[in-house]
């Protein structure tokens, strides 16, 4: 698609292979063509976001990169090493942590067993409770978050902290790249402001973003690229803080379309 | 009189780590600290929600708050959590609120404030580059309701509301002139549009100019009659402070120094003129000097870069320093302020970025001799336009201590 090493760090070269290098991945649903031989790429410290209308495959990629869904065709490098990810736990011990639209927490559990839920840490095969809570801890700190204690029942929070809590979930076992789903859909503006915040502080933490969204204002707010779909099919890759808003619309639209 | 409001987060959760001494009205002081920096991290939160975030017991927790209630520091109101009734407790602010809101470049930062500048609600939210007015002026207006809303308070009990932008204000008529500098924001009633949102009163001001009023009276420039306070961010501006005063001019345009000449052969400027200085420094013209070496970047990563070491990028800054320097020296000698303060994100680099600056000054005989001119980084950082805002509200709305 693009290839420019975004933000890279410090020592990390341009030469540097991407985080995430996804090439002509084709998925179809029966006669429904999902994806069709699309490339893409995150890199360290950048934030890409993946718009597109409903049904143009933008979940569907995200459920590729976690592993949920097996492409047909195509082939995935994590840090130029050949890799294929056929369960969410082989994509997770990767380093890749994903938050779906639904959040999938448990209401009736508190914060710190919702950030550990399947993950558990365990001492001499007792949980590590206080340790976890440490953790915890320690993960809503590095976002930032307004969540008054760790021990708080999922159902006393806000969504915009629940959301909050969902990406903190992503920081257990250090990722190397978080795919957010629509994380800023139906959240009030002071939560948006917190979410989008949060996305900044895990770029600032070293991670690759994919941030996934309806809503080009919070993309081109955050984002460094913008990457769109249209019905399964690549459609263009602009920057977002040069690109304006209309050029990337009418490639959402497909009022302009690119030959692939 | 300010007392900054900014805590880290949480510390540890269980009572009496924090003592050494093991003392009862030492312990409870420890307890009411912590119970204070918690309501001041939330802005509201219920009892059962500090004992959570405190550690302490609720029993604890509501005999402290009695007490804070009785000494007027904090206030509670009735509300719901969950269904359930509960005690809301937040900072007393029954004299009312005032709104400081900074539209930047690119993010937007809002306060909630006291009548006495104690800010009880802060967020940011970033924006779009190019954000559009009618979503970033909804934005602005839901996120001061959300947040008045979140202390358990309504929006009648807003006293005043300032908004500072980057771009000069004609002071009589509130309004963006120039064209070029917000693309869709000029002679555009900004400050009507928020108040028949909030149904308060709203003034716009240009936000090196509240940056000015913010660090003049509750910052580096406080004690000082005569200030030159230079906005170092996305654009060059300056805020001067003439007696105490903002100087405006007629037109809105005083100290914009991003937009004075510093090469007759330059690029044509968002302005329309030729070779502005904000051609030079301007946070894009920092980032395409470093194209070639680092590839693109925000301006946040370049000036970590340069913070944390990065030869390039601590000579792009340095460079931006110096350039800026010129113009500020220059300025300095025509209008003989009686100190120099530096704020804005390029400030956030310190010495790679005053040095140049206090250089530029020196270099200066005529403010440099026997009492040489101090150049000063501002003390309140991102926040002195919120502050200079939440001042300008103040002296809206009419209240004591607003100026």
């Amino acid at each position: 698609m693009i290839d420019r090493a975004l933000g890279a760090r410090q020592d990390t070269t341009m030469t540097a292979p991407p985080l995430l290098r996804m090439r002509h991945i084709s998925k179809s649903f029966g006669a429904v063509q999902a994806l069709i031989n699309v490339d893409f790429e995150v890199n360290h410290h950048e934030i890409v976001a993946l718009v597109g209308d409903n049904a143009a495959g933008k979940s569907t990629l995200a459920r590729v990169i976690a592993g949920v869904h097996q492409p047909e065709s195509g082939t995935i490098e994590i840090n130029g090493e050949p890799v294929t990810l056929p369960r969410t736990a082989v994509a997770q011990a990767r380093g890749i942590a994903t938050v779906f639209q639904g959040l999938a927490l448990a209401e009736n559990l508190d914060v710190t067993a919702n950030i550990f839920l399947g993950r558990e840490v365990r001492e001499h095969g007792l949980l590590a409770e206080e340790h976890m809570e440490t953790l915890a801890r320690d993960y809503l700190e590095r976002l930032n978050a307004r969540i008054p204690s760790p021990r708080t029942p999922v159902s006393h929070l806000s969504a915009g902290q629940r959301q909050c809590v969902a990406i903190a979930r992503t920081l257990v076992g250090d990722p190397q790249l978080i795919v957010l789903d629509e994380p800023t859909a139906s959240l009030s503006v002071a939560q948006t402001a917190e979410v989008l915040t949060h996305i900044q502080s895990l770029r600032s933490l070293g991670l690759g973003v994919v941030f996934i969204s309806h809503n080009l204002t919070d993309v081109r707010a955050v984002a460094d690229r913008i990457e769109v779909l249209r019905h399964g099919r690549f459609n263009g890759s602009f920057s977002a803080p040069h690109d304006a808003y209309e050029e990337v619309i009418a490639a959402i639209t497909g009022a302009t379309t690119i030959r692939n | 009189m300010l007392v900054r409001a900014r805590l880290s987060g949480y510390s540890h959760p269980v009572a009496g780590h924090v003592l050494s001494s093991g003392s009862q009205s030492a312990l409870r002081e420890a307890n009411s600290a912590r119970l204070l920096g918690a309501v001041r991290q939330f802005g509201g939160i219920t009892q059962v929600e500090l004992a959570e975030a405190t550690g302490l017991s609720p029993a604890t927790v509501s005999t402290i708050v009695k007490q804070l209630l009785l000494a007027g520091i904090v206030e509670t109101r009735s509300t719901t959590r969950s269904g359930r009734r509960a005690q809301m407790v937040t900072l007393a602010h029954k004299s009312g609120l005032l709104v400081g809101a900074h539209i930047g470049t690119r993010a937007l930062r809002l306060a909630i404030a006291d009548s006495r500048f104690e800010i009880l609600a802060e967020r940011t939210l970033p924006l779009p580059s190019d954000h559009r007015l009618d979503t970033t002026l909804d934005r602005t207006a839901l996120l001061a309701m959300e947040l008045v809303d979140g202390l358990g308070s309504t929006t009648s009990e807003i006293l005043g509301v300032g908004i500072g932008l980057p771009a000069p204000v004609d002071p009589t008529t509130g309004m963006i002139l120039d064209q070029g500098l917000m693309r869709g924001w000029a002679n555009v009633a900004i400050a009507d549009v928020v108040s028949s949102r909030i149904n308060s009163p709203v003034a716009v001001d240009n936000d090196a100019n509240l940056s000015a009023l913010g660090e003049a009276r509750f910052g580096a420039g406080r004690g000082f009659r005569d200030v030159l306070y230079v906005w170092a961010s996305y654009g060059t501006g300056a805020g001067l402070i003439i007696d105490g005063e903002i100087h405006r001019g007629p037109r809105g345009t005083a100290g914009e120094i991003g937009h004075t000449l510093v090469d007759p052969q330059g690029p044509i400027c968002r302005c329309g003129s030729r070779g502005c200085l904000d051609t030079l420094v301007g946070a894009q013209a920092l980032i395409d000097s470093l194209r070639i070496s680092r590839g693109p970047m925000s301006l946040s990563d370049l000036l970590e870069f340069a913070s944390s070491g990065d030869p390039g990028c601590r000579q792009v800054v340095a460079d931006a320093g110096a350039a800026i320097g010129v113009a500020v020296a220059n300025l300095a000698v025509a209008f003989n302020p009686e100190v120099v303060v530096v704020g804005g994100e390029l400030a956030q680099t310190d010495v790679i970025f005053l040095d140049p600056i206090r250089a530029a000054v020196n270099h200066r005989v005529l403010i440099s001799r026997e009492n040489p001119l101090e150049v000063r980084r501002g003390e309140l950082g991102s926040l002195a336009p919120v502050q200079g805002a939440l001042a300008m509200a103040a002296e809206l709305a009419h209240v004591p201590g607003g100026r």
